[in-house]
């Protein structure tokens, strides 16, 4: 009987994927639409997508991907399918140069009145033509209160030699090359080669105290009190503070980075009604400020902030001082002016 | 003559190297940190908010779904590539064939990503579980088909000649007597489908479609917004679930080992 036991196997196989494709389309509900929705992972609290989905008798799927540049490339060789899409705004730009996206219909989107004007002031897309504002992050210092004496909120604390190696940077270059641009007193989208130039200056001596340029494990690092003091983003600061209260957030008074990932919606979308519906939710000021907790960035709609918990509403690494936030900006796509960036990175990181 | 040391601290080192990582990996998962940095208590935390992640059994079911799949299409195809390529080994044809099935195991993978999905989107075909399938089996094959090449170059045809001798037709002969010989390398090579199925991820980035998210690209995303020790859990899950299957699978070769040896001496 041993002799069957191959072609059994194979046929049982056979059989029991038949059966989970069978399930799979059976359990699929033909009269409901679909809304696929293309982010990053843990990026919506899945008890408002449950209500999106009652309230509109529809069903929301949600893929996620892990870079913007991945999300471009596939997009861009033809994959469709996806409806509403959260790049962040630089990669928005980009797409809405390529015609990958969809004008919105202001007329379907009637919570846009509820949209932070003051963060729309340094936006990309000012009037919202193409893209709608999700989530906001502040790039800053994080450090630890303890041992960090005489902390003062500027981009000048990577030059301290007394906290030598144990300081880590992001290893990203226009976060890095941006911060030296700020500290100098320049725009972050700078495209004046002597001004990079010095900003290189900068960074090569801010690199000689540096244990790293690290995009990852400086959570850990600080959370662990390996590092002392490290750039990072608010978001994900706050969810260290969350473990180690030593950790402080601050934003240096030189300003720098606000990055704001952006709904948008796909120029191949099928279900341009209910994505538009969905942003619409998304920006309901209730929705927005639980958004906002859980997740732990910031959904840009003023009508929300006043709902949120007081730990957020006065964190200072969230919501900045109005003259700090004046002096922010947001990374905007440099288009061929991208290779200066490049040369001076790799100057850098080879040390020269 | 006393035995060198070296032998024995070199396995040491290397075994060090090998499991260290995964064993942190395992510790890690029962920590209550969600930064692996510093130790604060054992926890199963991350294992109860795994079961409540529905989105990571979904890409759960999915992987495995498709890996079904692409190992049983691998299985046929492959086998079948092998048969031909080791009956007419010799002739232009069949050698250019071998090119043809050797070339996928050499081409970068992102490569083969992009080209799969332009050739995809070229077509016309929905991106979904059905493109995954089809992408998976293209390179699943060219494992499978060497590995059982690799089985048929010692293998003795004799066997099959003598089953058609005594009457049996070359479909019969093909069933009860070369697919049985061949048992364990068609099962080393789904094996090695079936793993390079659930591992894949760059291709598998570029041709999944909406609702067809794998194991891989949730994990790999949620490094960068979502809770590492998950992961660990996650993994931790998986590698118990493989170290018992190793174990089922060595039981079952030994007693079946042993079976065959008490026939022989009876």
């Amino acid at each position: 009987m041993k002799i069957h036991a191959v072609p059994r196997f194979l046929l049982a196989a056979a059989v029991v994927a038949a059966g989970l494709l069978a399930g799979q389309c059976g359990g699929r509900k033909k009269e409901r639409p679909v809304l696929h929705l293309y982010t990053w992972s843990d990026y919506i609290k899945p008890e408002l997508v449950s209500r999106f989905e009652t309230e509109n008798a529809c069903r929301v799927v949600i893929d996620t991907f892990d870079s913007n540049e991945a999300m471009y490339a596939k997009l861009k060789a033809g994959a469709t399918g996806y409806d509403v899409i959260t790049p962040t705004s630089y990669m928005v730009s980009l797409m809405r140069s390529q015609g990958m996206l969809r004008t919105l219909d202001h007329g379907l989107l009637p919570n846009l009145s509820h949209v932070d004007p003051e963060y729309l002031g340094i936006a990309i897309d000012r009037a919202m033509a193409y893209s709608v504002p999700y989530m906001l992050t502040n790039t800053g210092i994080a450090y630890l209160k303890s041992k960090v004496g005489n902390f003062e909120p500027t981009w000048g604390m990577f030059g301290r030699s007394d906290l030598k190696g144990r300081m880590v940077m992001l290893n990203d270059m226009r976060e890095t090359i941006g911060a030296a641009l700020k500290f100098l007193g320049y725009s972050l989208n700078s495209t004046d080669p002597a001004e990079l130039a010095r900003a290189k200056d900068v960074v090569l001596g801010w690199k000689a105290n540096l244990a790293k340029f690290e995009n990852e494990q400086y959570k850990n690092g600080i959370a662990s009190g390996e590092f002392l003091l490290v750039h990072g983003y608010s978001g994900d600061i706050l969810q260290v503070q969350a473990e180690n209260q030593d950790i402080a957030f601050a934003m240096p008074r030189e300003g720098g980075v606000i990055s704001c990932d952006d709904l948008v919606i796909a120029r191949s979308a099928r279900e341009v009604r209910l994505a538009h519906a969905f942003i619409n939710f998304l920006h309901d000021p209730a929705v927005a400020a639980e958004n906002t907790e859980f997740i732990q960035f910031l959904c840009p709609n003023k009508d929300s902030y006043g709902m949120l918990d007081p730990s957020i509403r006065e964190n200072p690494g969230i919501f900045l001082a109005p003259e700090i936030r004046a002096k922010c900006e947001v990374l905007a796509d440099l288009g061929e002016k991208n290779t200066l960036f490049v040369e001076v990175w790799d100057e850098i990181k080879s040390g020269m | 003559m006393r035995r060198s040391r070296f032998p024995f601290i070199m396995t040491g080192v290397v075994l060090v190297f090998f499991y260290l990582p995964i064993l942190i990996l395992v510790v890690d998962s029962f920590n209550s940190s969600r930064f692996g940095g510093a130790w604060r208590g054992f926890s199963l935390r991350w294992y109860a908010r795994l079961f409540r992640e529905p989105a990571i059994w979904e890409s759960a079911r999915n992987t495995l779904f498709i890996a079904l799949l692409v190992t049983f299409a691998s299985l046929v195809l492959g086998t079948t590539s092998a048969l031909a390529l080791h009956r007419f080994s010799r002739s232009r044809l069949q050698r250019f064939h071998y090119t043809l099935v050797y070339t996928p195991l050499v081409v970068p993978e992102i490569l083969m990503g992009i080209s799969l999905l332009m050739a995809f989107v070229a077509c016309g075909i929905r991106l979904g579980m059905l493109t995954i399938i089809l992408a998976h089996v293209t390179f699943c094959v060219s494992y499978v088909a060497l590995t059982v090449l690799g089985r048929l170059q010692d293998f003795d045809f004799t066997i099959v000649e003598a089953a058609r001798d005594l009457g049996a037709s070359s479909w019969m002969a093909a069933r009860r007597v070369l697919l049985p010989m061949l048992a364990p390398g068609l099962a080393a090579a789904g094996l090695i489908a079936f793993t390079l199925s659930v591992d894949d991820f760059v291709i598998t980035f570029f041709v999944a479609g909406p609702g067809a998210t794998t194991l891989p690209i949730r994990v790999y995303s949620m490094i960068k917004h979502g809770a590492t020790p998950l992961i660990n859990a996650l993994s931790t899950l998986l590698l118990a679930l493989t170290f018992t299957m190793v174990l089922i699978s060595q039981r079952l070769s030994e007693s079946g080992a042993l079976k065959s040896r008490t026939a022989e001496q009876t």
